[in-house]
């Protein structure tokens, strides 16, 4: 598949010549602060495929949710077949050829498949599945699927699954497709039979966008490549700039319009790596876990985090970085490997014990796993602790200490909320953040996992969160930092490892970093070399 | 043959013609609720649903004297409680445990009390009688000729319902939307579904079914009302539609069982089995709990079952 990109490919003989079937034109979106899409054109041709790559958070999702009909832009307006075009819902989206494959897919698990890809389409009362029938098992068969019409959709695959999901789409007629992080959730085999799927859907004249940033992937696949970046459109490489260069050049124009530019981050305020790495906190020895749906999504992993560091993990959401997480605090079995702690081997022990030897971590998912949002802030600070004195003895809890230590916390660390007994979920995101961090560093742990700490925190906040990791370390402990948010990384950490498919694939001291090795490695796990890898 | 100076084959006959009637409104309420339930409203108003239903249709029947008016004051009945079920729970989006439980207590009291201010309270029969017909040489097999071929109009009709309701369910868009609605109402919606229209119908629907069924016990069974009638019957249907796996034709084979269970219990104090009365009244409740163990973990409930929806809030 790797020579597919290289091959010049003859012009195409519908589309090139021929109307837009889409154009976006200036479109704008903002939610509350942030400006997701900033003026972005888009222009999308019949019988091409075309990849929309971007980091994440660079507006590739809000701009397919607004040809979908999924948002309203504030500003701008869209063209079908040089017509302007009015879609506010989803299904006008569909009604007028536009069909979304979202990541998290919209089948019904108990419905059959026929029954999934007829369900909403308008007609008679009863349902005529004779005549879908017989349409579909053309489509199973093009579509390489091996299943019935009647198979329920719960015991497919996820590959399978996909290809229903498109199916769908297409038995109504769908001439522009969309598809958000389509590979994502596939396997290698899978991920294949899909670009062959696509690839000739191209060539029935449908026009098909893909959301990714899998850059080789993009390459592999696309006739055209627009590449966005916080919410504004910095690139396109149109065909003819494609098949003119080799593969190398294009990845290489491609990561400079990702990353390039970025200012030095030296010198920051938060920045410090003052202290010379002391003796070792954790350690661990070639770990593997394995993923939610059971497929390995750490591999083989080695890392050694010292007294005073810390250490930063880069990488696109996605590659074993929330479960690396779990694996070091306790929440997920690790498959082979071990995990020591101070010296102590504490693999797969356990959250209470691996807690108890000293690790805390913070999850990204704040309101899910973090806390318990019905009840009162104060309640949520001694999550971890109410069974310790001197919040409870025996039965009963002591209000008034629980009270106590939750005023200190909200007092030290600048928790904005009316009182330490209103309820969590009237709290601001930034606000439940300092509170989860401000319980966990009340546990005085050595070693701090922090995942996405910062996300959809306020530059100030997202700063005072980043500078108590930073003091965590100057204290004599050591914080492991998961982000996705290179910025903050480049700022705060002294050492930046970076994960790629469950591996970590390069470790780099301060100092050394450069950004876009670093792009390069998160968007396809390997250095650039200068010549075709 | 007799046993205890009764004629066996009588005995047999009386307990199947007993059991099948008994099994008539469980299974009509039940083929109802399998719309509430696959559309995802957890429907515990059905009790009361069902009360309304036996007395509003006993009120037209005695009124009109019309077994057909009767009928259709219980659909009224029990669509009235429906409708109020899906205003909160779908509309206002309140917990429908809660909203249901409340209902099957309002038609509890609203029943009673309608029934002391306008009948004094006293048991009054209505004066219908549901017009029966015997099907020539199929009513003259011994035991099951009289018990199945030899019966009311409006029971083969209820039982002609259950092949209808499988085919509404399997076989119309609308039966499709139901049971997307209440497996994944995010997904159904996406495709196009109206999903608070089709939540609304399918509530409807399992009103209309438990109004019916109540009425057929207060019009064409029993002929009179008394202040909580359905003792717990519609609990019972709930429960027979969740075993019975949503499937209509499963359900009406667990609303027989049920019914013969009922009538054995009937059958042996006539024989008198000396055994007391009150623990043969208990055979049905301890069938179901039995039929409850024996499925345990073998039902998979609507995956969005008692959970309201709102387009955007997941």
């Amino acid at each position: 598949m790797a020579n597919d990109a290289l091959t010049p490919r003859p012009p195409l003989p519908d589309g090139r010549g021929g109307e837009p079937r889409v154009e976006m034109l200036g479109i704008s979106k903002r939610f509350g602060p942030v400006l997701a899409n900033d003026n972005v054109d888009l222009t999308l041709w019949p019988g091409e495929i075309h990849a929309v790559l971007g980091e994440n958070g660079a507006g590739k999702t809000t701009l397919m949710n607004v040809l979908s009909g999924m948002y309203q832009p504030d500003d701008g307006q869209i063209l079908l077949d040089g017509q302007p075009a009015v879609i506010k819902t989803p299904i006008d989206a569909l009604e007028q050829g536009i069909g979304t494959v979202y990541q998290h897919f919209t089948l019904v698990p108990n419905l059959s498949v026929i029954e999934n890809v007829v369900l909403g389409t308008k007609t008679g009362f009863r349902l005529d599945l004779g005549n879908a029938e017989r349409q579909l098992q053309t489509m199973l068969a093009d579509f390489a699927l091996n299943t019935t019409p009647q198979t329920e959709v719960r015991h497919l695959s996820i590959g399978q699954r996909q290809r229903i999901e498109i199916i769908k789409v297409l038995f109504r007629g769908t001439r522009v497709l969309l598809l958000d992080e389509p590979t994502s959730v596939l396997t290698p085999v899978e991920v294949e039979g899909l670009f062959a799927i696509l690839r000739r859907l191209r060539e029935q004249g449908v026009a098909v966008v893909i959301i990714t940033h899998k850059l080789d992937e993009a390459l592999d696949l696309s006739d055209r490549i627009t590449v966005l970046r916080q919410g504004r459109k910095v690139g396109v490489l149109d065909p003819e700039t494609l098949a003119a260069s080799d593969r190398e050049t294009s990845r290489l124009r491609i990561v400079e319009l990702m990353f390039g530019g970025r200012p030095s981050s030296e010198g920051s305020d938060v920045a410090s790596g003052s202290a010379a790495p002391g003796e070792t906190l954790l350690t661990l020895s070639a770990i593997s876990a394995d993923g939610d749906r059971g497929a390995p999504a750490v591999k083989n992993l080695s890392l050694d985090l010292h007294r005073g560091e810390v250490f930063g993990i880069a990488g696109v959401d996605g590659n074993g970085q929330k479960e690396l997480g779990e694996v070091i605090a306790g929440q997920r079995r690790s498959t082979s490997g071990s995990l020591a702690i101070d010296g102590r081997t504490l693999t797969n022990q356990g959250v209470s014990a691996i807690s108890r030897a000293g690790i805390g971590y913070v999850t990204d998912d704040r309101l899910g796993e973090g806390s318990v949002p019905g009840q009162s802030v104060a309640e949520n600070a001694v999550l971890k602790t109410i069974g310790l004195a001197p919040f409870s003895r025996k039965f009963w809890l002591n209000r008034k200490a629980i009270e106590r230590h939750a005023e200190a916390l909200i007092e030290q660390f600048d928790v904005r909320t009316p009182s330490a007994s209103t309820q969590l979920t009237l709290l601001s995101g930034g606000n439940i953040q300092k509170l989860l961090l401000a319980r966990e560093l009340a546990m005085k742990p050595k070693v701090l996992v922090c995942n996405k700490p910062t996300y959809g925190l306020d530059i100030r906040t997202a700063q005072f969160v980043l500078k108590t990791l930073r003091e965590q370390a100057n204290d004599g402990n050591a914080v492991l930092l998961i982000s996705s948010e290179l910025d903050e990384l480049l700022d705060v950490s002294d050492r930046l490892g970076v994960m790629y498919n469950g591996e970590l694939v390069a470790i780099f001291e301060r100092g050394e970093f450069d950004v876009e090795t670093i792009g390069q490695l998160m968007l396809t796990g390997r250095r650039a070399t200068g010549v075709a890898a | 043959m007799t046993l205890n100076g009764i004629d066996v084959t009588d005995f047999l006959t009386a307990m199947l013609a007993t059991g099948l009637l008994r099994a008539v409104p469980l299974a009509i309420a039940s083929l109802g609720d399998v719309f509430a339930q696959k559309a995802g409203l957890l429907n515990l108003g059905i009790e009361g649903m069902m009360l309304s239903g036996c007395f509003f249709g006993f009120h037209a029947a005695y009124k009109t004297e019309s077994v057909v008016l009767g009928m259709l004051g219980g659909i009224a009945g029990g669509l009235a409680m429906a409708l109020l079920f899906g205003f909160l729970t779908i509309h206002l989006r309140v917990d429908q445990v809660l909203v249901g439980l409340a209902i099957t207590i309002f038609a509890a009291g609203l029943t009673g009390y309608l029934f002391r201010d306008w009948y004094g309270g006293q048991n009054v029969a209505a004066n219908v009688r549901a017009r029966s017909i015997e099907i020539p040489l199929l009513s003259d097999i011994p035991i099951i000729g009289p018990a199945i071929f030899h019966r009311q109009i409006i029971f083969y009709i209820c039982w002609a319902l259950v092949p209808v309701f499988a085919w509404l369910l399997y076989r119309t868009r609308f039966g499709l939307n139901v049971r997307a609605v209440g497996e994944s109402p995010f997904a159904a919606d996406a495709a196009g579904v109206n999903v608070i229209r089709t939540r609304y119908l399918a509530i409807g629907l399992a009103g209309v079914m438990a109004g019916f069924a109540g009425a057929f016990l207060a019009v064409a069974d029993l002929r009179i009302f008394t202040i909580g009638m359905t003792v717990g019957q519609g609990f019972i249907a709930l429960a027979i539609t969740m075993l019975g796996g949503w499937n209509p034709w499963r359900i009406a084979a667990g609303a027989i069982l049920f019914g013969m269970l009922n009538a054995l219990g009937d059958s042996l104090q006539i024989v008198g089995v000396g055994i007391r009365t009150e623990f043969i009244g208990m055979l049905p409740y301890i069938g179901i709990m039995l039929a409850l163990v024996v499925l345990a973990g073998k039902t998979q409930l609507p995956a969005s079952l008692g959970v309201p929806y709102a387009r955007g809030q997941r």
